[in-house]
C-alpha cells in the first residue's frame, strides 16, 4: 500500500513540476524583463546614458531573455522566403534596432509607468497569453496582450497585442505592401534610412 | 514482509518508474505530445491570415495620407502643443470629459442601434449624472459609482458592421484621417444624430457652432497627435500602418 501512495504521489509530483511552474514563470519572466527595461528608462543609474547606449542595454536585457527573431521573421512572413540569407540577417538587425530605437524614444520624456500583469491565460498547451494594463501618470492606460509560444529555445513571445492592434499583422501588411513592388535590398535601403532619419521627434511623443 | 525485501521491491520500483518515464518522454517527444510550435505553425500564414484590408483607391489614398500627413505635422501638432502648453492639466481634462459627454447622443445610437438597451441606459444615465453632479460634464462624476463605469464606445460605424454591413474599399479622408465606406456612411449617421452638429443643430448661431467645432478639434488634438505618432513612428511603411491600424481597431471594437 505504502509502496502504491509512495509511486503516484511520485508521478503526480513530478508532472506538476514539469508542468505547471513553467508557464507560471512565464509571467514573473515576462514582468522582470519589462521593469528591467523601465529600469534603464528611468533609474538614475542611467541617467546619463545616452538614447543609443540606452537602446544597447534594452536590447541587451530584453535578448538575454527572448528571441527578438521570432517576432521578426512572423512579421516577415512568406517574404522571408523572399530574401537572401545575407539579407535575412541584416533585415533581422534593422528592424531588432527599429523596434528597440521606437521604445527607448516613445518612452522618453514620460513618467515611469506602473505595469499591472494580469492572470496568465492557457490558450493551448503551447500557447499562452499575459494581459498587461500600462498605466502612465497622464491617468492613460493601455492594454497589452503578450502572446508566447513554446519553442525548443522554450517560450519565445510571437505577437504583441497593443489596443487591439497586433504589432505582427501590423508589420506583415507593411512588408506585404513592399513586397508587391519591391524587394529585399529595397526592403534594406528603407530600413537603414529610417534609422538614419533624425532622432524621433520626442516633442510629438510625449504630448 | 521482511525489510531488506522491501527495500528490495522499493528500488525496483523506482526503476520501473523512471524507466517508463524515459519512455514516455521519448515516445511523448515523437509522436508529438511534448512538442513545440512548429515552423509552419509559428512563421507561416495558415493560422492567423494577415489583416486583408481592401485598398482599390491605394493611389489617391497614398496622396491624401500625404496632405494629411503634412498638416498634422505643420499645423496640428503645434495647435496641440500650443493648446497644451497654456492649459493646466485639469483644465485639459475636463474639456476633454466636456466633449466626451456632448457626444453622448451618437453613444445612445450607436447602443441602441446594436440592441444593446442596456449599454444605451447606462449612456443615459452616465450623461444625467455627469452633466448634472459634474457641472456639464466637465467632471466624470459617474466614475464614482461602481455600477456606471465608462463602457467602450459606440458609434453607428460600429452598428453598421455588427449589423454585417461590410467595410467596403479603404479610404484616407482628407483631414479627417482614415476611414472606410461603411464608416463613411457612420460618420454622416453621426452627425445627423447629434444635436450640436449640423443637418439637425439645436444651435441656431452659426458662430456658436463653429466655436464649438473648433473648440471639440483644438481639445481632441493632443490625442489625435499621440494616436498618429504611435502608428507612425517606427513604421516602415507609415500609410501601410496606419491602414492595417486603423482596420484592425475597428474589427475590435465591432467584435466586442
Amino acid at each position: 500500500m505504502n509502496l502504491r501512495v509512495n509511486f503516484i504521489s511520485i508521478i503526480v509530483s513530478v508532472a506538476l513540476l514539469t508542468v505547471l511552474p513553467v508557464q507560471a514563470n512565464e509571467r514573473a519572466k515576462l514582468v522582470t524583463t519589462m521593469e528591467a527595461t523601465l529600469d534603464i528608462m528611468y533609474l538614475d543609474a542611467y541617467k546619463d546614458y545616452t538614447s543609443a547606449q540606452r537602446q544597447d542595454a534594452v536590447r541587451a536585457v530584453v535578448e538575454d531573455k527572448y528571441d527578438l527573431e521570432v517576432l521578426i521573421r512572423r512579421a516577415l512572413a512568406r517574404n522571408w522566403k523572399l530574401l537572401t540569407v545575407v539579407e535575412q540577417t541584416q533585415v533581422r538587425n534593422l528592424i531588432d534596432q527599429l523596434i528597440v530605437q521606437s521604445f527607448v524614444d516613445g518612452m522618453a520624456g514620460k513618467d515611469r509607468p506602473i505595469l499591472d500583469c494580469g492572470a496568465l491565460i492557457e490558450v493551448t498547451s503551447k500557447r499562452i497569453e499575459v494581459p498587461v494594463v500600462i498605466s502612465f501618470s497622464s491617468g492613460k492606460t493601455f492594454n497589452v496582450l503578450y502572446r508566447l509560444g513554446l519553442l525548443k529555445t522554450g517560450w519565445q513571445i510571437y505577437d504583441i497585442v497593443a489596443e487591439d492592434v497586433s504589432l505582427v499583422s501590423n508589420y506583415r501588411q507593411q512588408f506585404d505592401d513592399h513586397f508587391r513592388k519591391g524587394n529585399g535590398a529595397q526592403l534594406i535601403e528603407k530600413l537603414e534610412k529610417l534609422l538614419k532619419q533624425e532622432e524621433l521627434d520626442v516633442s510629438t511623443i510625449i504630448l | 514482509m521482511s525489510q531488506r525485501s522491501y527495500y528490495k521491491r522499493l528500488i525496483l520500483q523506482y526503476c520501473a518508474f523512471a524507466l517508463s518515464l524515459c519512455v514516455s518522454l521519448t515516445t511523448g517527444l515523437a509522436e508529438g505530445v511534448y512538442d513545440y510550435l512548429t515552423e509552419e505553425e509559428l512563421y507561416g500564414d495558415i493560422e492567423e491570415q494577415p489583416t486583408e484590408v481592401r485598398d482599390p483607391l491605394e493611389s489617391v489614398n497614398r496622396l491624401t495620407f500625404k496632405f494629411n500627413d503634412f498638416i498634422y505635422m505643420n499645423v496640428v501638432k503645434h495647435i496641440a502643443e500650443g493648446y497644451q502648453n497654456v492649459t493646466p492639466d485639469a483644465v485639459e481634462r475636463g474639456a476633454s470629459n466636456f466633449f466626451k459627454n456632448l457626444g453622448y447622443p451618437v453613444r445612445l445610437a450607436g447602443n441602441l442601434l446594436q440592441g444593446r438597451i442596456k449599454g444605451g441606459w447606462l449612456e443615459t444615465e452616465r450623461f444625467a449624472v455627469n452633466t448634472t453632479l459634474g457641472v456639464v460634464g466637465v467632471f466624470p462624476a459617474a466614475n464614482r459609482f461602481d455600477r456606471l463605469q465608462p463602457l467602450k464606445s459606440e458609434d453607428i460605424g460600429q452598428a453598421l458592421g455588427a449589423w454585417g454591413i461590410g467595410e467596403g474599399p479603404y479610404l484616407m479622408l482628407p483631414l479627417l484621417g482614415p476611414s472606410n465606406l461603411r464608416d463613411l456612411f457612420g460618420l454622416v449617421g453621426d452627425r445627423t444624430v447629434n444635436p450640436l452638429k449640423e443637418p439637425y443643430s439645436v444651435i441656431g448661431d452659426s458662430r456658436v457652432q463653429t466655436a464649438l467645432g473648433v473648440s471639440d478639434f483644438v481639445v481632441k488634438s493632443p490625442t489625435l497627435m499621440r494616436t498618429y505618432s504611435q502608428m507612425k513612428d517606427g513604421a516602415v511603411d507609415p500609410y501601410s500602418s496606419m491602414k492595417n491600424g486603423y482596420s484592425q481597431m475597428r474589427r475590435a471594437m465591432i467584435q466586442e
